[in-house]
């Protein structure tokens, strides 16, 4: 069993009136990936976004509660968000490379952190993300080239490249291969598998194969709590409670 | 209904539309031909002007000018006794009353014509040159065919001799028709063969030109901060409210601003480019503020998110995406609000500029034309030769504003294709 990396207590999340999260306690190990499945609108990717503070953009969005990160509270005021998302990366949805070069996705990350002083250091951080990525051997010719050029998923191995390039610790993946075809979602997967040797991976899933395939743990959200969490194996061989085993063997949702 | 029934009145419904359709865009290419026939027509023929072939002789006694004379001396020397014996060697006169018909026959500028030329060659002292000398209005309208001369002789302006005179330098083909630089280098005048834009294309140009300094950052910086920074509440509803309320205020109405605050309070010098250009900046800015906003709306949210991910700072995704992905959309809106700043003629005639001004401004803080005020102005001068100059700005005019929205659409279209 590995460290808890993520921990979160009595997460409560408001949409203006509308309350999106009831009191969320979970915990995340660390090198460890993490899958959080549940109908759509259950709260999974408000949680997610809770981890990097991305609700903060949403203007009606109250976070209340904690989040802790190696034992330290995010969730404060004072923290600067910008170093707790050099930390704590994302990958979206529907892949969203800048509309630059492939070289560009990649370096802007360690650029405005100031990793990568010289041009040689940037080329190989460049070199490193996408070979990290998986997707080097396809790109390294034309890296000048718009990475909103490539396929789309390509497209999603490069925000998973520019996610890593600024070397965070924890990468969120919020449904990353709701928008891929069955082939690059099998290269997303094996690359996930493969990146959760240096990082905390947690993934939002609508696939309960997906979930099965890549996570060692689970957790079962429904209308903003969360019904259930433990070992993926667990979750879907033997769930404790009964919404669980509905909902993985296709009952509801 | 049976199937085939419906089947045949969807058909016909399709149809219809596409005749109205068609129709409307046949009757709006129609106006727009007309329009442009009309203008044409008319304008066209003032980039020419009729000139008469002059012989000129720079007699010494009578400039009182030696040979290897100052630049100044020239330039007070009397030219009016050689332009005079110039102009009656065109044609024989018998008296007083013939030889005043016969110098109506030139622009009352041919003196200065002909110490310009004396000017441009100081050697001319003593010599015989042949100078082509700018005609009249009244003949420059007779030769280009635009004057009626069949009218009985009380009801013209050019009498049967100077007809007579006319017809023989159309036969000794010593009357020329030239290209028109005047139109272009000269100032307004109350003679229409030497009245030009000149003064009217400068004024114009620094009043778009403060517009742009004044009106462009401060609409770009407004626009990024209400569109990406200002909480949303409601003050800033408020606000967008009232920029989309200024956008529809008639434009007289900043004129009477300017007037108010620019002209009676801050007294600055009134009829000049520096407050037409304050006046056009207040009057564009909303206009400005608006697509520079719906361009900013437009960039998708998941750049934002994207660039906020890896840890940039609200400033650096904004600047560093946003900003330059909206920026087609920001130029082509600039551009589009300065054209219409360009044709804007209401409140430029209530700060003054609609005052005749014969120099050309050679700062912004001189008293000026524009080019729409321009056209105003000679659409209600009696003078023929003013008709056609009128037609002739209007079609500068629309081809400033051509040039300038097809600049906005290449704009856009060039820098869109960067992201796709």
């Amino acid at each position: 069993m590995n460290n808890v990396k993520i921990k979160s207590k009595n997460l409560n999340v408001y949409y203006g009136e509308k309350q999106a999260l009831f009191d969320v306690n979970l915990d995340l190990n660390e090198k460890e990936v993490t899958a959080l499945i549940g109908p759509s609108g259950c709260g999974k990717s408000t949680f997610i976004r809770c981890i990097n503070r991305m609700n903060d953009v949403i203007d009606i969005c109250k976070v209340s509660g904690n989040i802790e990160i190696d034992g330290v509270e995010i969730n404060d005021k004072n923290l600067d968000v910008v170093s707790l998302r050099e930390r704590v990366g994302m990958v979206f949805q529907k892949p969203n490379p800048f509309p630059k070069s492939i070289y560009d996705n990649i370096s802007y990350g360690p650029k405005i952190h100031g990793k990568g002083e010289t041009k040689s250091e940037l080329d190989e951080i460049v070199e490193n993300s996408l070979k990290k990525a998986a997707l080097w051997e396809e790109v390294k010719d034309r890296l000048d080239e718009p990475g909103t050029g490539l396929s789309g998923g390509q497209q999603q191995r490069l925000c998973i490249a520019r996610a890593i390039s600024v070397n965070p610790e924890v990468i969120l993946m919020d449904e990353p291969c709701s928008a891929l075809d069955p082939i690059a979602t099998a290269k997303i997967e094996e690359l996930i598998d493969e990146l959760k040797k240096t990082y905390t991976i947690v993934i939002v899933t609508h696939s309960m194969a997906q979930a099965v395939r890549v996570s060692q743990k689970t957790g079962f959200f429904h209308l903003g709590k969360l019904i259930e969490v433990g070992k993926t194996e667990k979750i879907f061989k033997n769930p404790d409670n009964k919404m669980t085993q509905d909902y993985i063997t296709g009952r509801f949702g | 209904m049976t199937k085939e029934q419906r089947l045949k009145k969807r058909h016909n419904a399709e149809k219809r539309f596409r005749f109205y359709g068609l129709t409307s865009i046949f009757f709006a290419l129609l106006f727009v031909l007309i329009l442009v026939h009309n203008i044409f027509s008319k304008g066209s023929s003032a980039f020419m002007k009729t000139a008469i072939n002059v012989e000129v002789f720079y007699d010494k006694d009578l400039l009182e000018l030696e040979p290897g004379a100052s630049e100044e001396e020239i330039l007070e020397a009397d030219f009016f006794d050689i332009t005079i014996e110039s102009l009656l060697k065109v044609y024989p006169a018998k008296n007083m009353d013939e030889e005043d018909a016969l110098i109506e026959l030139f622009t009352t500028d041919a003196e200065i014509e002909i110490k310009k030329a004396f000017l441009n060659n100081k050697n001319l002292i003593g010599k015989k040159i042949n100078l082509e000398i700018t005609a009249s209005d009244d003949i420059d309208q007779l030769h280009k065919g635009n004057y009626p001369r069949d009218l009985p002789e009380d009801r013209r302006r050019i009498s049967n001799f100077q007809l007579e005179i006319y017809d023989v330098l159309v036969e000794n083909k010593t009357i020329t028709k030239n290209f028109n630089n005047y139109f272009f280098k000269n100032g307004d005048s109350r003679d229409p063969e030497i009245a030009g834009i000149g003064g009217a294309l400068v004024g114009s140009f620094y009043s778009i030109l403060i517009c742009l300094l004044l009106a462009f950052p401060v609409a770009v910086l407004a626009s990024i901060y209400l569109e990406e920074f200002a909480p949303k509440n409601k003050i800033t509803d408020f606000i967008e409210i009232n920029i989309n309320n200024l956008a529809a205020v008639p434009s007289i109405v900043y004129g009477l601003l300017a007037l108010q605050i620019l002209l009676a309070t801050i007294q600055l010098p009134r009829s000049t480019p520096l407050v037409a250009g304050i006046t056009l900046a207040l009057m564009t800015l909303p206009r400005i503020i608006i697509p520079c906003r719906a361009s900013l709306k437009a960039v998708p949210p998941s750049i934002r998110e994207g660039a906020l991910a890896v840890g940039a700072s609200k400033f650096q995704s904004v600047f560093h995406h946003v900003v330059p992905l909206a920026l087609p959309g920001t130029l082509s809106g600039t551009i589009i609000g300065l054209a219409q700043a360009l044709g804007e003629t209401a409140p430029l005639i209530l700060i003054g500029m609609v005052a005749f001004v014969v120099d050309i401004p050679s700062t912004p803080i001189d008293p000026s034309s524009s080019l729409p005020v321009q056209v105003y102005l000679w659409s209600e001068s009696a003078e023929r030769g003013f008709v056609e100059k009128t037609s002739a700005t209007i079609m500068m005019l629309l081809s400033f504003l051509i040039v300038m929205n097809f600049l906005a659409v290449y704009l856009r279209q060039k820098f869109e294709k960067r992201w796709n």
